[in-house]
């Protein structure tokens, strides 16, 4: 799946989710649940807490 | 990863305010330093601001033609972070013009709006608005750029 792809099923700009792979920026909780639902996968699955 | 729309406007737009103001400020404080050729007053202010939106209008029409992006939380946040940025260079500003004021007529050290117009002391007050604006820009690219 493209970043764009993503970043339109999620409702956030092509940047945020560039930024959110390279750690550059840590999501808002219904954000990342929306990110979660796209990929039919558990939330800490798809973000891990550091 | 290449520049987004947020990032080439801020851009623009910082180079655009320290293209104006940075030439405008030159001549004023050049002026009241050395006390040479035209006395600015207060409606001297009104050029820097009205050429400044003009650019700007130019600018936004222009890029927002290639490749305009919506707006995300992440925009809002970084917006959030860098106008508080901004803020505070405004305050230090106003409160130091503020305390000067107290102080004018003193003949202190310490009195340096002495001999000073209400025109200049107006310049100053636009000064740190200005400041302020730059720390907002600057503050939104480095978030930009190093995350936030």
């Amino acid at each position: 799946m493209s970043q764009q792809t993503l970043a339109d099923k999620v409702g956030v700009t092509r940047q945020t989710i560039f930024a959110i792979e390279k750690d550059k920026y840590s999501p808002s909780l219904e954000v990342a649940f929306k990110i979660s639902n796209v990929f039919k996968t558990p939330l800490e699955d798809v973000f891990i807490y550091e | 990863m290449g520049m987004s729309y947020k990032e080439k406007s801020l851009i623009a737009s910082l180079g655009a305010t320290l293209l104006v103001f940075g030439w405008y400020f030159y001549q004023v404080f050049s002026n009241q330093m050395f006390n040479i050729g035209h006395e600015f007053t207060f409606n001297d202010i009104f050029r820097p601001i009205i050429l400044i939106v003009i650019l700007e209008i130019i600018i936004q029409s222009f890029l927002a033609g290639k490749d305009k992006n919506k707006e995300d939380e992440r925009d809002a946040l970084i917006e959030l972070t860098s106008y508080r940025n901004g803020y505070w260079v405004l305050s230090i500003g106003v409160w130091f013009l503020l305390i000067q004021l107290l102080y004018v007529g003193s003949g202190g050290w310490y009195d340096i709006l002495e001999n000073s117009s209400p025109a200049f002391i107006s310049h100053l007050l636009l000064l740190f608005f200005v400041l302020a604006e730059v720390t907002n820009f600057i503050t939104q690219l480095y978030h930009y750029r190093k995350g936030i």
